[in-house]
């Protein structure tokens, strides 16, 4: 069958000619049916686009009217186009250092034709936050984003920060089924307006792609594909699956699931199912799966997989292209689900390493863009691409499932699915602001940052490591990247190129709970140890603080919290208190200080979305972050302790610390540029006045001035 | 040829024959149906799929563009010209399944034709029975009306002629129906006899307006009953049976139309649950 696709279509035109010239005319009537298909379809596709474009352009006059119409007012646009790239996490040391050697050309081309800056991070230096203040040019608690955690004060337990999804509660029965009376609700936490929605008000066009906090995508004039905190297909923030014929080893600390195989007799071939999301059409709402078949070539290092009537054959340590998963809940409902997958071990054992299921841009199961058929438009225009907040899987190497070479892969395809969505926006954008980060920066900074520094705990016994310089070929990959950009500049473009925070290393972890514990701030129930995670052992009401997530710590506060007993008097008190005891404190193994400033979160910002804010942003050392089992909220344990995962490298330190790299096109006025100020600064360059709650100054000169 | 025409009469015959009693559009479906597999399974297995689904995502990338970009004209002009590109390569794709997909569909269309195309004389209709000489006839180099006889069963009857039209080169002979059934001719020629079915019948059966001389084409397009042997001088012995229309609606549409549309609709239907991209 093969050699029937492969045979050249003349041959085919020769076999229509035999049969034409056969036929003569009556022939003309048989080939009716044979050329329908394409005859059909390709026909539709023409009157479909006919009547698209001559509606389209019948409007046109008066959509043009309208967005007259709409920037009345408006003063003229110093700039055509505003084009952001976000390089999340690089870091203005590691930047200059490398300029120096010579390693960065184009970045220094473009400091050159402008400038280039240390970046004003926030406070806490994490990506939600961060990237928050840059599109709404305000300080957390005018946008309500304080960490990628927060916590629900009534039961203590974590929450998303920034997305609240919700579940479906009416249904009407019908025997064993239930059908669902309206969708789950998705609500966007963060608050304040973002630039591109401002400048959509005045009909100005924006491509906002991949700026974390943007799920449930903004609803404006443009297009916005979401990032950070859009979920997989099982509703978490990322669940990687791995198939095993080993029976040991412990639960996964963070992030997946280990499915065991075994097998039916034939020790080559293993029945299992992959497990999707639940389905609600069922009471109890049991899982979706799919039925997966596995037959092994130990030999030849492959494994076949069958699944959806597909057949997809793995080759060892080879991490797959896209596979396309279709879960089915009744009859007619699917929800489809894209993953890669790669067989980590075939010798003695076999692991299937399967990444987390993300939501197929062409037909995702929540809207991950606005509008909604954007993701279909670029899955059509480049193929299957991930949809996942936090698309590199770096719980699966933290946790030694896959290799680094395989992250580096997968990092590196995500990048590139990233870059030609960027590039493809940036040829059709004429007017208006592109804004596109690229995630791929922090993730192989956190994963690869042991190797870059002497007697990394989390690298003893790697020093040979083959991709030591993982992070010299990540900025000199970051420098093309910008080159490309600059290659496509145009006149009254106005490039910026930066980053939410800089990176730091994580050589030592601190759970602060046990700190809290130690010094009688919280306290466990009676007999517990501790062990259990998410606070769930803490004596409320014995407790005057705790702390949860990566950079917060909360007080204990009554008639806020549940269970809250420090009264509105004390708190000043016990702030003080805290603040005087935590900052400067001293890791005794090393001498070194561990937390620079412990800050009170009232004294940085103020805004209405204050009283969900942390009470304190821990600021922590150079080398220091909260350790892996203070941020689940574990208090037992040491105080202080190496850490030893592939998660090496982080910036939830004290903002001072790690600030972020500006580099522009054009020449800044303002000194100390800061992340906030890059909203109302792109506001004026479009010639819109900027909203009097906007924190962030003004970068560039005013005209005239 | 004649074998595999007497195969093929013999399939259809009896594939059809259940439902000749019944409104053609029955048997039509049917037909159409099993064609829209079949033809499926030649273009999965004929085409680049992985090409063809590339081309048809760029156009609906197109689209999707087109409404995207619905305020700026170059991008609407761009996306279209980039549709119809693409437009133009699935064109090119689908060339050799469509190609393929022709041979097999010539001889069903062929069998339906005379299934379908024509109805069957009725009892007390009138139909020319007409022998058709070939140009190099010796009758026509010497300007002689031909010899000829012509025998019918009982239940047929002829009602005028011969009439000879040189310039047709046409010998033609009115015949009338008395009862249904299913009848014999001989037209008797050159010291030869030859054959000719007559049917009067009011059901979808296959019905033969041409016996044709024993050419490879003419045997391709009227399978219906085996070729004139043994008279080299016979171009093609034909009953004039009434062309069918099938009604929709009031409306009157040939069988092939009804056809190629219900194959399209089921090949649409089917193209997911078979995996086939089209």
């Amino acid at each position: 069958m093969h050699d029937f696709r492969a045979r050249p279509a003349l041959l085919s035109i020769a076999l229509c000619g035999v049969l034409l010239l056969a036929g003569a005319v009556s022939a003309e009537a048989y080939v009716g049916p044979g050329a329908g298909f394409a005859l059909v379809s390709s026909c539709l596709v023409v009157f479909v686009t006919a009547i698209i474009a001559l509606v389209t352009v019948l409007i046109w006059p008066f959509r043009w009217l309208y967005r007259k119409i709409r920037r009345r007012g408006s003063e003229k646009p110093r700039i055509k186009r505003f084009i952001m790239v976000g390089l999340d996490g690089q870091d203005p040391r590691l930047t200059d250092k490398f300029m120096k050697e010579g390693k960065l050309p184009n970045f220094e081309k473009l400091a050159a034709a402008g400038c280039y800056e240390r970046l004003e991070t926030t406070y806490p230096s994490v990506s939600p936050v961060a990237w928050s203040s840059f599109g709404t040019g305000t300080h957390p608690a005018k946008h309500n984003i304080f960490d990628f955690l927060s916590r629900d004060p009534k039961t203590y337990l974590p929450q998303m920060s920034s997305t609240e999804i919700g579940t479906v509660h009416k249904f009407l029965k019908l025997g064993k089924l239930r059908l669902p009376m309206h969708k789950p609700e998705l609500r966007l936490l963060r608050k304040s307006k973002p630039f591109w929605t401002l400048l959509g008000e005045a009909g100005i066009w924006s491509t906002v792609l991949r700026v974390p906090i943007t799920f449930p995508p903004d609803r404006f004039y443009g297009a916005e594909l979401s990032a950070m905190a859009a979920p997989d297909l099982l509703g978490t923030q990322g669940t990687f699956l791995l198939y095993s014929t080993r029976k040991s080893g412990e639960k996964f600390q963070e992030g997946g699931m280990r499915i065991p195989l075994e097998s039916n007799g034939n020790p080559d071939r293993f029945e299992t199912v992959i497990e999707g999301p639940e389905n609600i059409f069922y009471d109890g709402s049991p899982p979706m799966a799919i039925p997966v078949a596995i037959e092994l070539d130990r030999a030849a290092g492959t494994a076949r997989l069958a699944v959806n009537g597909d057949s997809h054959e793995l080759v060892a340590g080879e991490l797959s292209d896209w596979i396309k998963l279709t879960f089915k809940a009744v009859p007619g409902v699917k929800v489809m689900g894209i993953c890669r997958m790669q067989v980590t071990e075939i010798g003695e054992h076999f692991s299937l390493y399967v990444t987390p299921i993300a939501l197929d841009p062409e037909k995702p199961a929540m809207p991950v863009s606005h509008p909604t058929y954007y993701s279909t438009y670029l899955a059509k225009q480049q193929g299957p691409f991930s949809t996942l907040g936090l698309a590199e899987d770096t719980w699966a190497l933290n946790e030694d499932v896959v290799g680094d070479e395989t992250f580096l892969t997968q990092a590196y395809d995500i990048d590139r699915e990233r870059q030609e969505m960027f590039f493809n926006s940036l040829d059709r954008l004429k007017k208006g602001s592109l804004v596109c980060v690229f995630d791929g920066t922090d993730r192989i900074q956190h994963m690869f940052w042991r190797y870059m520094e002497e007697g990394h705990p989390a690298a003893r016994g790697k020093e040979n490591a083959e991709h030591k310089n993982a992070i010299e070929e990540l900025y000199r990959h970051n420098d093309k990247l910008v080159g490309k950009v600059l290659g496509k500049l145009k006149k009254g473009d106005l490039l910026m190129v930066i980053s939410d925070h800089g990176f730091t290393s994580f050589r030592r972890g601190i759970n602060l709970n046990t700190w809290l514990h130690e010094n009688g701030y919280l306290t466990l129930k009676e007999g517990a140890d501790g062990g259990a995670e998410w606070l769930r052992e803490v004596d409320w009401s014995k407790t005057r603080a705790y702390a949860l997530g990566l950079c917060g710590m909360y007080l204990n506060v009554k008639g806020r919290e549940a269970e809250g007993i420090v009264e509105q008097e004390k708190i000043a008190g016990l702030k003080k208190e805290l603040i005087e005891k935590m900052s400067g404190l001293v890791d005794p193994e090393t001498g070194e200080v561990g937390i620079n400033e412990l800050f009170d979160t009232r004294a940085l910002y103020q805004g209405p979305y204050l009283t969900n804010a942390p009470d304190f942003i821990v600021g922590y050392n150079h080398g220091y972050r909260i350790s892996w089992d203070g941020a689940t909220g574990v208090v037992a344990g040491p105080l202080w302790e190496d850490n030893v995962k592939a998660w090496s490298g982080d910036h939830g330190v004290d903002p001072r610390l790690v600030p972020g790299v500006f580099f522009c096109n054009r020449e800044i006025e303002a000194s100390d540029p800061a992340i906030i100020d890059i909203a109302p600064s792109v506001l004026r360059l479009f010639g819109q006045k900027v909203p009097a709650h906007m924190d962030g100054k003004l970068l560039f000169a005013e005209e005239g001035s | 040829m004649i074998w595999i025409n007497r195969v093929l009469r013999a399939v259809f015959d009896a594939v059809l024959s259940p439902f000749a009693a019944w409104s053609p559009w029955v048997g039509l479906a049917l037909v159409s149906l099993v064609s829209a597999v079949g033809v499926l399974w030649i273009f999965k297995r004929t085409s680049n799929q992985d090409a063809l689904a590339a081309v048809k995502s760029r156009i609906h990338a197109g689209l999707f563009e087109i409404r995207l970009f619905n305020d700026d004209l170059p991008a609407i002009f761009r996306a279209q010209t980039s549709i119809l590109k693409a437009n133009a390569k699935y064109l090119w794709l689908s060339l050799p399944p469509m190609i393929w997909i022709i041979v097999p569909l010539f001889f069903v269309f062929a069998q339906l034709q005379f299934h379908y195309g024509y109805e069957g004389l009725r009892p007390a209709e009138t139909a020319l029975l007409t022998l058709r000489l070939e140009e190099g006839a010796e009758e026509l180099a010497a300007g002689t009306k031909p010899a000829v006889t012509l025998d019918v069963p009982a239940g047929v009857e002829v009602q005028a002629g011969p009439v000879w039209a040189p310039a047709l080169r046409e010998l033609s002979w009115r015949i009338g129906v008395v009862e249904s059934g299913d009848y014999e001719a001989v037209v008797g020629y050159g010291g030869v006899e030859i054959p000719k079915s007559i049917r009067s019948t009011d059901r979808v059966a296959r019905l033969s307006p041409n016996k044709v001389a024993p050419h490879l084409m003419g045997q391709l397009l009227y399978p219906a009953e085996d070729p004139v042997s043994g008279a080299p001088s016979v171009e093609a012995l034909e009953v004039s049976y009434r062309e069918r229309a099938l009604d929709f609606l009031g409306w009157q549409v040939p069988w092939w139309l009804a056809y190629f549309v219900l194959m399209i609709l089921f090949a649409f239907a089917l193209r997911t649950p078979m995996g086939v991209t089209i």
